[in-house]
């Protein structure tokens, strides 16, 4: 007997290989899906990365960390005294002085004994990218590059611990409502109602302004908010076009359980439209992050919602794309980690979906 | 069928009930109150705040509040804001509901349809090269971050090219020596806008039966002229005639919102769409339609549309719901004072009068969205019918 036992759980090790095998080389067919899987893996590199430099102490603390690192970049410049009218040799208007690696006479009152034609070592803050900041500095001097690093860990953390406790209530509730109709689907769908009316934005306000709002708190608000919510509906509309399909009334024929039928037949079938939302929460999550700590409500030290407040509030958003390296890599970074999480859902889409496979 | 909406309203009313107390607890849960601020002034005697407070009835204990504020909603007063005090919460709603409706409601039409347009002919042309482009770029475009975007597009259009306003509704000059106030013109606008896409349902909808391809456009072409003809005279001529230079004003406005909130919606109702096709293509009638020697493009848009049309129009109602919610970031980075804004103010503020009655309006527009939604199935899938079911 305990021979059958230990063969069978050889057998069932094996099988689970083989399927793994068989749905990874699924999955690499699927172009959008390795794309996705290429973003996310990069990012999740990135958020690996950072704590690694620092333990390895090729990144000193003191100088690149997120939050309180400091570092000054320093640029010689010469001194010089712009003309009191345009257009000159040098100059055409007043908005060419000072040139680059110029800077104005008027403008180092504090410093005693400059001349003009010296050169003077100035304090660059936000400093440019160069080879030492791979992404330049902020205003306060901090790496903008660790600020990505540490913004992904953030984004990881609360997009997949939020996505996946939505998507595993809204999937179980929604086919159940779908699978026994009845009372129980007219409590959930009430239920789903209720979580629906109070608006999302001004729900979180106010859930912040009485409760000190940690990364871990906000994923498990954010994961039950969404899971309670319009996807419960949409999945159980689904759902109950699964029910209505021959096969689910052949197993019950067959007198497959009603747990049977509702788990191997109903919940694969439903699984792929759950993946998209699991996906479309993911960025609504990190989406929600970004827009708290945008609004100054989060407990949170740095993240790339709080890059973009800061670029914001500073005023370099509106500069152009002069200070280009405040401005794009924190708002980049989201769109990408979302889209990327998004192209691995539909890659995984043409392994769980025998129906969607290529013809 | 009747006895099932009536069952629904039922329940809608108990759920409302349950909504209703539990977004005033909420409220009341923020520390502090609306007039907390009054105490930092050390001018004022100390009973004043007092005074206020009793003034508004916030002195009395929660549950006595809970009760009477329900109890009063029910008889249709709503209080007073205490921030704007003479105006009540419904006048206050009225004068900014307009401007959010006429913004969001041509941003979610023209979403959905270029949504539901690129979704179809994705999800039928798969497998080759602009198939996967045109999916990348609508994935990148759903989840961009929404605030950073829409700021760089206000930098880029309003700042750098000059070619939109940065913010704001209107242009206050203009608006100096106007004989009316912006709401007449929104509301005008929303009745027009409401007509004439109303004119185009009902010219394609007519059309729908001719099974000729081309006379079935020609005739199509032809209705869309005859409306562009008809709001041709009607902004030319009596009242609309005056109001068309403020009208334009408006408009001018509320194109780059609704430029950068299209280009961020549409892709959410194109990639659900595809997804959705895709697996109705499968089904065994497609097979049929195609051995009995249907055409391709009839089969597309008949046959398998109308089926994957089930799940998008289901998120398509609760996009509808979600307008006020959605417009709270979008009013506040492009200064539209909408309800979006009202909202966001009157729950920082703790305004609870007026934060209550935007809420329990976004509320009843939200149950009966999803009462809407329920009864579409029955109408867009003949395979689910509404039973005994909740």
């Amino acid at each position: 007997m305990e021979i059958d036992n230990a063969k069978e759980k050889d057998l069932q090790k094996k099988l689970r290989r083989e399927s793994f095998k068989r749905n990874w080389k699924l999955f690499s067919q699927s172009k959008l899906g390795m794309i996705g899987l290429g973003i996310v893996s990069l990012f999740l590199i990135l958020a690996l990365l950072q704590p690694f430099l620092f333990l390895t102490g090729i990144w000193s603390e003191s100088i690149y960390h997120p939050v309180v690192g400091y570092d000054q970049i320093i640029e010689e410049k010469l001194v010089v005294e712009c003309p009191k009218e345009y257009p000159t040799p040098k100059y055409e208007t007043s908005f060419d002085c000072p040139a680059e690696g110029e800077v104005q006479k008027k403008m180092l009152y504090l410093a005693q004994g400059v001349e003009v034609g010296d050169m003077y070592d100035v304090y660059l803050q936000p400093a440019p990218p160069s080879s030492k900041h791979i992404l330049g500095t902020d205003s306060l001097g901090r790496d903008v590059f660790s600020q990505i690093m540490e913004g992904s860990q953030v984004a990881f953390v609360l997009g997949l611990l939020s996505a996946t406790l939505g998507v595993g209530i809204s999937t179980i509730l929604g086919t159940i409502a779908a699978f026994f109709g009845g009372r129980i689907d007219a409590y959930l769908m009430r239920q789903s109602d209720l979580v629906l009316m109070l608006p999302t934005l001004p729900l979180l306000f106010i859930i912040s302004a009485f409760a000190e709002l940690k990364i871990w708190h906000l994923a498990v608000v954010l994961g039950v908010l969404g899971g309670l919510g319009g996807s419960v509906i949409t999945i159980k509309s689904q759902a109950l076009q699964v029910k209505v399909k021959p096969f689910v009334d052949s197993a019950r024929i067959t007198g497959g359980s009603q747990r049977k039928i509702m788990f191997s037949h109903v919940l694969p079938n439903v699984a792929p439209l759950a993946l998209l939302f699991m996906v479309f929460s993911v960025t609504g999550a990190i989406a929600s992050e970004s827009v708290l700590s945008f609004l100054g409500l989060l407990n949170i030290d740095m993240s790339w919602g709080l890059m973009i407040y800061l670029s914001q509030t500073d005023g370099f958003i509106f500069s152009g794309l002069e200070y280009w390296w405040l401005i794009l890599p924190a708002g980049l970074s989201v769109t990408f980690l979302a889209g990327g999480f998004y192209l691995v859902g539909r890659g995984l889409d043409d392994v769980f979906n025998p129906r969607l496979r290529k013809r | 069928m009747v006895e099932y909406i009536i069952r629904r309203t039922l329940q809608m009313i108990v759920v409302f009930f349950i909504f209703l107390v539990s977004s005033y607890l909420l409220f009341n849960a923020i520390p502090g109150n609306a007039f907390s601020n009054l105490l930092l002034n050390p001018n004022l005697p100390p009973d004043a705040y007092q005074k206020v407070l009793e003034t508004y009835g916030l002195d009395k204990p929660l549950g006595e509040r809970v009760q009477l504020y329900v109890v009063n909603f029910f008889k249709g007063d709503f209080g007073y804001s205490y921030k704007y005090f003479p105006k009540t919460p419904i006048e206050l709603i009225a004068e900014r509901l307009p401007r959010t409706l006429m913004l969001f409601s041509v941003v979610n039409i023209v979403a959905f349809y270029t949504g539901f347009f690129i979704g179809k002919i994705l999800a039928w042309r798969r497998g080759s090269k602009s198939e996967t482009w045109i999916t990348i770029t609508s994935v990148f475009s759903y989840t961009v971050f929404y605030p950073w975007f829409a700021l760089m597009m206000l930098w880029f259009f309003g700042y750098k090219m000059g070619w939109f306003p940065i913010g704001k509704f209107l242009y206050p000059e203009k608006w100096y020596d106007a004989p009316f106030d912006s709401d007449v013109i929104f509301s005008m606008m929303i009745k027009f806008t409401l007509v004439v896409s109303l004119l185009q349902f009902f010219a394609y909808t007519a059309t729908r039966g001719i099974e000729a391809l081309s006379s079935r456009r020609n005739i199509r072409f032809a209705s869309l002229i005859a409306i562009f003809i008809g709001s041709y005279f009607y902004w030319n001529t009596g009242e609309a005639l005056a109001r068309k230079p403020y009208a334009a004003d408006i408009a001018y406005h509320m194109i780059l919102p609704v430029m950068v909130v299209t280009i961020v919606a549409f892709a959410g109702t194109a990639l659900l769409t595809r997804t959705t096709m895709m697996e109705v293509l499968k089904e065994d009638y497609i097979l049929t339609a195609r051995a009995k020697g249907i055409s391709q493009k009839r089969i597309r848009d008949r046959h398998a549309a109308r089926t994957a049309l089930l799940p998008v129009v289901t998120s398509f109602i609760f996009t509808i719901v979600t307008i006020i919610d959605g417009s709270v970031l979008t009013e506040q980075i492009f200064s539209w004072p909408g309800m979006g804004q009202l909202l966001l103010q009157a729950v920082l503020e703790e305004d609870i009068p007026v934060a209550m009655a935007a809420f329990s309006f976004v509320g009843v527009f939200a149950l009966i969205a999803h009462l809407i939604a329920d009864i579409s199935y029955s109408y867009l899938d003949p395979r689910i019918r509404v039973k005994s079911q909740g």
